[in-house]
């Protein structure tokens, strides 16, 4: 009888741990080249940014018993509809300024980030902005003064100045409303957006 | 520190524990700011308008999580410097440029907080993301420091491997070697920017969680399977068996248990069931530890030579098993995450995990250090003053950290109930949520457990700072046959540990 | 597919989910005192553990809807949080046992000068 057995040596299990090790990484890699493949802008999950320039919405879709956005006509943002890259530079200062900002630690973006204060996924879609006529300028009023235009819901908590420029607010809402069209495989579930069209 | 040199014996350290000394002072200096930042920003949910426009919540949340990482990166990188000239049989290569590290480090840490504070923001420009501040949660630190940090830990990598390389290699140093270019390498995935908010957040969980739930969770794992030998004479073979069989355990579940992190940020469905298995088998190595834990105890009848070492990594041992095993399969599988993802839920797996995995194992080092550097003292039983202070900080400490998740655990399930599944999710639903008296009723209770955590750390320092200031007596001595024969005696003449993992 | 948790069902998931790895560590550290000290009542106590996980597993898949592939899943805690303990025991016995044998023979975990990683 052997002195040891083969299934406890120190040998074996370092053998497991590089193995496994290596198959997982693999694995990752392999589905991470999917997936980034699947997200990048302009793709069924990421819409392309000239998004901004069409109606948002989000329902519930049966076939796949989940929420989803649905990418309607045009409606463009702020009235003016974008060429491609035009939308892309503009989402793109929204992008740099909610980084610049420091959003994320009292916001989620995409439920990722802090929990100070509201998700940022479907901002675009929130009824709280009214209705479609008044939405792009109330939030241009808001972001560029949160603290005179704040709504706090009777939490007393109300984001500060943080000397958003008036550039700098148009980039957010485009982002935001680029941001609205990504299918995040049905969160937030039951979200009720503002009515929108006719 | 200069205040009380004269009682410290500096000279009984070898020269990677002499470094190892600075990294832990400062590691404590962070962890206070930690809890400092965090008491503020947690007054702030009851009291909104404290501090408002001056050190808004935002500043403050950065600051505690930064804090937070970065004493956790120094906690580790003083445990590797403290253990590596034992480990390789050799002085540390490159010492003189790894304490210019140290500085550069340090001094980059010192100008990232105080931009963090006085600067807080800038323009929507690339100029913000490089100079002041990256706002991507827990990696904030502008890409100026970013590659500052990814050369000191070159400089760390290159003291640590050179070290092993020029003494002798073992299977410990081995893993801890390859963790190291894991570590580093996985950081470089956060330093970029890109408008695509979903391949933006797919890289980020890269480094959160591959760091969080992989790398650091294995380099803990060397540094335990070091300590456990060298302070409970445990055999290198058995030790490094399992070292292995952790590490194997650990990658092949966390690894794609990333996937529990890709179901909501845009992409593919099939992160849904490859994150939901893979989350269920997470906790299996945590099931496989308790075996492990109690057949050592059980086995051997180990004796502690350092009795708030010992406590701080049973500390370790449950806070582990409840923080990351129960808080995190609570919420983890997708069916119930739709609800609970982006709710104080996550604060309160957070809380309990960060704390129970790698704060606890931290301390316990530091008391190991404290013990050897002050000429190997005796910190088992019948210390002076009954040892109250750590038997004091440890207690407070565990019940403010347990009492913060509990309260944040209520908020969390108000808040998911309310405002996801009831409310769905929009603004007014989110407000009716933070409304609810459960949940400001659970932020109160946060402050007052936070309070708690706050006097247990003064304690924790208090006692670090004193703890064998007076003792006169040499440390315990193991008398296990093999702590003799298998390595020069003379490393931390001491410790203690629940088991291993 | 999924269907995500009723509102009905809400207290159950995360009570389930918790009972799963509670009685999955009650199991093993009565599974491993048994083993140690043969005492019966601790393997009963182990067992009557993993029958309580058992019926957690089974109504946290019905409190999450868990159906079709997600099944799987629940098949997957049952076998291994079964088996799990059974096999690290066997495997701290291994470790162990080829620990000492080899200390015996004169190596006693000393590390050779060069060692392969």
């Amino acid at each position: 009888m052997a002195s040891s057995t083969w299934w406890s040596s120190e040998d074996l299990w370092r053998k497991f741990a590089i193995w496994v090790t290596a198959i997982m990484f693999l694995v990752l890699i392999i589905l991470t080249f999917d997936s980034v493949s699947e997200i990048k802008s302009g793709t069924d999950r990421v819409p392309p940014y000239s998004v901004i320039n069409q109606r948002i919405d989000y329902t519930f879709d049966e076939t796949r018993n989940r929420m989803a956005p649905i990418i309607g006509s045009e409606a463009p943002l702020f009235g003016a509809a974008l060429t491609t890259e035009q939308a892309e530079e503009l989402v793109t200062k929204g992008k740099l300024t909610i980084q610049a900002k420091n959003c994320i630690n009292c916001h989620t973006l995409l439920g990722n980030g802090s929990y100070y204060a509201p998700d940022l996924t479907k901002a675009w879609l929130d009824p709280a902005w009214g209705s479609e006529a008044i939405r792009e300028q109330l939030m241009i009023g808001f972001l560029m003064n949160p603290s005179a235009n704040a709504r706090t819901f009777g939490s007393g908590r109300k984001m500060p100045n943080l000397g958003i420029t008036e550039e700098e607010a148009k980039g957010i809402v485009a982002f935001l409303k680029w941001m609205s069209a990504i299918d995040t495989n049905g969160f937030p579930h039951n979200f009720q957006p503002m009515k929108q069209g006719g | 520190m200069t205040a009380i040199a004269g009682k410290l014996d500096s000279k009984i350290l070898n020269g990677g524990q002499k470094l190892a000394v600075k990294y832990f002072m400062v590691a404590i200096v962070l962890f206070v700011a930690q809890v400092a930042f965090g008491l503020i920003a947690g007054l702030q949910y009851i009291f909104p308008s404290l501090f408002y426009e001056m050190l808004d919540f935002n500043v403050n949340r950065m600051v505690h999580i930064n804090a937070m990482v970065v004493w956790m990166l120094y906690g580790f990188i003083g445990a590797v410097y403290w253990l590596v000239e034992d480990e390789s049989g050799r002085e540390v290569v490159g010492l003189k440029l790894g304490n210019i590290a140290f500085y550069v480090l340090t001094a980059a840490v010192t100008v990232v907080v105080i931009v963090y504070l006085f600067v807080q923001t800038g323009p929507g420009t690339h100029k913000t993301l490089w100079l002041i501040n990256e706002g991507r949660e827990y990696i904030e630190a502008p890409r100026w420091a970013d590659i500052g940090i990814v050369v000191v830990i070159l400089v760390f990598f290159y003291n640590i491997s050179m070290t092993f390389m020029k003494g002798r290699w073992s299977g410990i140093s081995g893993v801890l070697v390859l963790d190291l270019v894991a570590l580093a390498g996985i950081y470089l995935c956060g330093m970029f920017f890109t408008t695509n908010v979903s391949i933006d957040q797919y890289w980020w969980w890269w480094v959160i969680h591959l760091w969080v739930e992989a790398t650091w969770e294995v380099l803990v794992g060397c540094i335990m399977a070091w300590g456990l030998m060298k302070t409970l004479g445990a055999r290198r073979k058995i030790v490094t068996t399992w070292l292995y069989i952790e590490v194997g355990l650990m990658f092949g579940s966390g690894i794609l248990g990333l996937g529990h992190h890709y179901f909501w940020i845009g992409t593919p469905e099939y992160w849904l069931s490859i994150g939901g298995f893979f989350s269920a088998l997470e906790p299996i190595p945590l099931v496989a530890m308790v075996v492990h834990a109690v057949y050592d105890s059980g086995v051997h009848r180990f004796k502690s030579t350092n009795h708030p070492a010992l406590a701080w990594l049973i500390a370790h041992a449950f806070g582990n098993f409840f923080g990351a095993g129960v808080w995190g399969f609570m919420h983890t599988l997708p069916q119930i995450n739709l609800y609970t993802h982006g709710t104080q839920w996550s604060a309160s797996h957070g809380h309990l995990a960060f704390f129970g995995a790698y704060a606890t194992i931290n301390i316990a080092f530091f008391y190991l250090a404290m013990q050897k550097w002050r000429g190997n003292v005796w910190m088992s039983a019948g210390l002076a003053d009954n040892g109250w202070k750590w038997k004091w900080s440890l207690g407070l400490l565990n019940t403010g950290v347990v009492g913060m998740t509990i309260a944040l655990l209520i908020a969390g399930y108000e808040q998911s109930f309310i405002e996801r599944a009831m409310g769905g999710s929009t603004w007014q639903a989110y407000f009716e949520g933070q409304m609810h008296p459960w949940y400001i009723q659970a932020m109160q209770w946060r402050v007052v457990f936070g309070i708690v955590t706050v006097l247990g750390v003064v304690l924790l320092v208090w006692d670090l700072l004193t703890i064998g200031r007076k003792e006169a007596r040499t440390a315990a001595v193991l008398e296990s046959p093999d702590t003799k024969e298998s390595f020069k005696p003379s490393s931390t003449g001491a410790a203690a540990g629940a088991s291993a993992g | 597919m999924l269907s995500p948790v009723d509102l009905d069902n809400f207290f159950l998931a995360f009570f389930s989910a918790a009972l799963v790895i509670l009685m999955g560590a009650a199991y093993a550290l009565f599974f491993t005192l048994a083993k140690l000290n043969g005492r019966r009542l601790f393997m009963v106590t182990a067992y009557l553990s993993y029958g309580l996980l058992a019926v957690s597993v089974l109504l946290l898949a019905e409190a999450l809807n868990l159906r079709g592939y997600w099944h799987i899943i629940v098949w997957l805690m049952l076998a291994g949080y079964l088996l799990a303990p059974h096999g690290i025991w066997h495997l701290c016995c291994g470790t162990h046992v080829a620990a000492h044998e080899t200390a015996n023979a004169g190596d006693n975990g000393r590390i050779p000068a060069k060692t392969e990683v």
